[in-house]
């Protein structure tokens, strides 16, 4: 395996890298503080074409792999993750979209997410233990005219922002997760609800919240993928996305460490800069090799994906090297930078909240290390 | 069943009932607002709380050290930032009983029957984990000491009612030549500067505090001239198991929190297995564990034996835990957790920090269990 970037994924994640420095690091500090979806920056990504960056050229995307999207989405984080997340989550929607939909389904919406016209949102977790058992799960029921869904999805993001929403429902209650199905379901149907906004501890900006649906009609052409078929697809993306988080936690974690590098450089305690303590080179250190080992088993699972080879183990590993691993990258900056660090009008703390929302284990029942573990041969 | 005394067992379960009623349904909103609210303090008087430590002749509780530990880890489940208020008092006041004489310790330890606080400004913007290498000055003028310099990360700097401030009075002699005062709320020149705005324990309330031509009496002098950085050592070997018995507060807190959750996902189906089952279960090791290595350093400091490396393992250890268990309740809870349980993890973080950092607790535990190399070794990697 090459771990050179091509030239092409060299200038892609520098110009992610500028527009980082451009756009994101003049308004995170208050997007932090407001947590208001930025639309003039999400406008701004359409133009640059972040949005669209790994569709193909006939529906207007900029078909540039995943390798670079990776790099993208790590340079963003450098300067606020939150706006990599609105990223990722739309990402993930016209990936499956792309993926599984219908000819007819690609023209109708991919088009106008490569554009940003429309953002996308991918609903596939409930309150319950796993999507399609719990009191409130969300179930599709079939009707002459295509489904009626009843039921809720939990934090979902860019809830509210997104035009159209990927969304899993189970169309037999009895079966729960085995008989999830995913839908397409345009944001101003009828009997959709946003709820409140989900205050999270960081990544503020990306809005979640939980989506109601009361007797919401879709035609038989909402539907993605087939009957029952939901749960590959979803593991798939998901496993899709968390690729692209552990890429989100490589660029908070790479901007945390330079931070606090350069920090312990200025700071002096003892007579002399702290970074020349054997106690602060070695937190530095160590998350500076983590982040790196990181970053690799990203490329890695990036370019199977790009090749489209079976992609889900590596994935997993990264995942959970990151559930490990991933917050104390800030724990340990955090520290290098003392009081000083704790303080918010530092940047450190910011990233300690965002990158904390970066490696959640949403499905207690289904941990990376289950098809991992199964993977060894 | 417990090892605890009827006596710390009640006053445990007191801490428990004051905690649910008084701090629980207000962290959130405080924690939010980022403010130190004074209702705690009013709320209080009646338990005389913050005189917990205060010894019997002068009013106090005369808690001993293991009892101090059981009502901070309760604050520190209800709040850490709270918490914070009643063990940074706590911690001023340690400096009074290490030094004080005994019109001192009367005049000091009176507002705290009250219900009062106070603070304790070692640390300066040059003198964090170099806590001997700050800048205040105190020169003796006749019958007073004048006071200048800036002190930061003052916790209940803008609420306290009297301060033990850290000030050279012999800047030549360096970290000898420090000394420590009471310095009283309202003396001229003595201002509250920049507010902190916190990563966590948000609802306490962290200041600069300046101080410029402050004059205090001699009679405001703790020990002698020159004692200050051995005196706020002893204060800190006393002081720090109440940032472990915050933390280990903390980690049950966020663990109990996480036990809640799952309970109530899973109502009526089975556990989905042993990897959640078994996070869980390491969870609650750590807490436990840490929750004894405190009860142990507060054994050894109430039967009067030398306790400053147990004192330092505890912090460590208590506090790492907590880091650790806030950090995996959040990222096993998965949205959920980001939503509802981050304030534990930012909350955490300071306990590494704060009092000591977790590098310099090493410092002492590694020169506790390392003895110096063997003098033969050492010269011979010299080349003698």
């Amino acid at each position: 395996m090459n771990f050179e970037l091509t030239e092409e994924q060299q200038l892609i994640g520098q110009s992610a890298r500028e527009f980082g420095k451009q756009h994101l690091e003049p308004i995170a500090v208050e997007l932090d503080h407001t947590g208001n979806f930025p639309k003039a920056v999400v406008n701004s990504l359409a133009k640059h074409d972040f949005l669209g960056l790994v569709l193909p050229a006939e529906v207007g995307g900029a078909e540039a792999g995943f390798g670079s999207y990776v790099e993208v989405i790590e340079n963003l984080s450098r300067y606020c993750a939150a706006v990599a997340s609105i990223v990722n989550n739309h990402t993930i929607a016209a990936y499956t979209i792309q993926h599984w939909g219908t000819a007819e389904q690609k023209k109708q919406y991919l088009p106008a997410m490569a554009k940003g016209d429309i953002l996308g949102g991918f609903a596939i977790f409930e309150h319950g233990p796993t999507p399609g058992v719990g009191p409130d799960a969300l179930v599709a029921v079939k009707h002459d005219v295509g489904y009626v869904l009843n039921g809720k999805k939990a934090y979902v993001r860019n809830a509210g922002e997104a035009g159209v929403y990927v969304v899993f429902a189970t169309t037999d209650p009895a079966a729960g997760a085995k008989a999830l199905t995913a839908f397409l379901v345009k944001a101003d149907t009828i009997g959709i609800k946003i709820g409140e906004k989900v205050e999270t501890m960081g990544l503020k900006g990306c809005p979640v919240a939980d989506i109601t649906f009361d007797n919401v009609v879709l035609p038989e052409t909402a539907l993605l993928g087939a009957v029952n078929e939901g749960g590959a697809i979803s593991a798939k993306a998901l496993a899709i996305a968390s690729v692209a988080e552990a890429a989100q936690t490589v660029g908070i974690g790479q901007a945390a460490v330079e931070h606090a590098a350069a920090y312990a450089k200025q700071r002096v305690q003892f007579g002399k800069p702290v970074a020349t303590l054997q106690a602060i080179q070695t937190l530095l250190a160590e998350v500076a090799t983590d982040c790196h080992l990181a970053r690799l088993g990203v490329q890695n699972a990036a370019v199977l994906i790009e090749e489209g080879k079976p992609f889900e183990v590596e994935a997993a590993m990264i995942k959970s090297f990151l559930v490990r691993l991933g917050s104390k990258m800030l724990i340990d900056t955090c520290q290098v930078e003392g009081g000083f660090g704790y303080s918010e009008f530092m940047p450190l703390p910011k990233m300690f909240r965002d990158i904390a929302g970066t490696n959640l284990l949403d499905a207690p029942g289904d941990f990376p290390e289950k098809l991992i573990a199964a993977s060894i041969a | 069943m417990s090892i605890l005394s009827p006596e710390q067992q009640a006053i445990k379960q007191a801490a428990k009932d004051f905690v649910a009623k008084h701090i629980i349904p207000f962290a959130a909103q405080y924690d939010k607002t980022c403010e130190f609210h004074p209702y705690l303090l009013e709320a209080s008087k009646e338990s005389k709380i913050f005189a917990m430590a205060v010894p019997k002749e002068y009013g106090g509780l005369n808690y001993d050290a293991l009892t101090q530990a059981l009502v901070l880890e309760e604050w520190g489940y209800g709040c850490a930032g709270m918490g914070t208020t009643l063990a940074a008092s706590v911690l001023s006041m340690d400096s009074v009983l290490v030094a004080g004489n005994d019109e001192q310790k009367r005049r000091y330890f009176t507002p705290m029957l009250n219900s009062e606080i106070g603070a304790f400004g070692l640390t300066e913007p040059s003198a964090g984990s170099d806590a001997g290498a700050g800048k205040s000055t105190a020169v003796k003028v006749g019958d007073e000491y004048i006071l200048n310099g800036t002190k930061c990360w003052i916790t209940n700097g803008g609420y306290a009612t009297v301060y033990v401030i850290y000030a050279l009075t012999d800047p030549a002699a360096g970290m000898k030549g420090i000394s420590a005062f009471i310095v009283e709320r309202g003396r001229p020149g003595f201002t509250i500067g920049t507010v902190d705005h916190k990563l966590g324990i948000r609802s306490s309330n962290t200041v600069e505090l300046l101080l410029k031509d402050v004059h205090v009496p001699v009679t405001n002098l703790l020990g002698k001239e020159g004692e200050g950085m051995k005196i706020a050592m002893k204060t800190l070997d006393m002081a720090r198991p109440a940032i472990a018995a915050l933390s280990v507060g903390l980690a049950q807190r966020a663990l109990d929190e996480c036990v809640k959750h799952v309970q109530k996902t899973f109502v009526g189906k089975s556990y989905p297995g042993q990897t959640l089952q078994f996070k869980l279960a390491d969870m609650q090791i750590l807490v436990d564990a840490a929750r004894n290595s405190l009860h142990e350093a507060m054994h050894l400091r109430d039967a009067g034996l030398p306790f400053s490396k147990e004192s330092a393992i505890s912090k460590t250890f208590c506090s790492d835990v907590a880091m650790q268990v806030t950090t995996a309740a959040v990222t096993l809870m998965g949205s959920y957790g980001y939503a509802e349980l981050g304030k534990y993890m930012r909350d955490s973080k300071i306990m590494q920090i704060y009092e000591g950092t977790n590098q310099i607790q090493r410092l002492v535990i590694s020169r506790a269990v390392l003895a110096p190399p063997p003098a033969a070794a050492v010269a011979q990697k010299a080349g003698k």
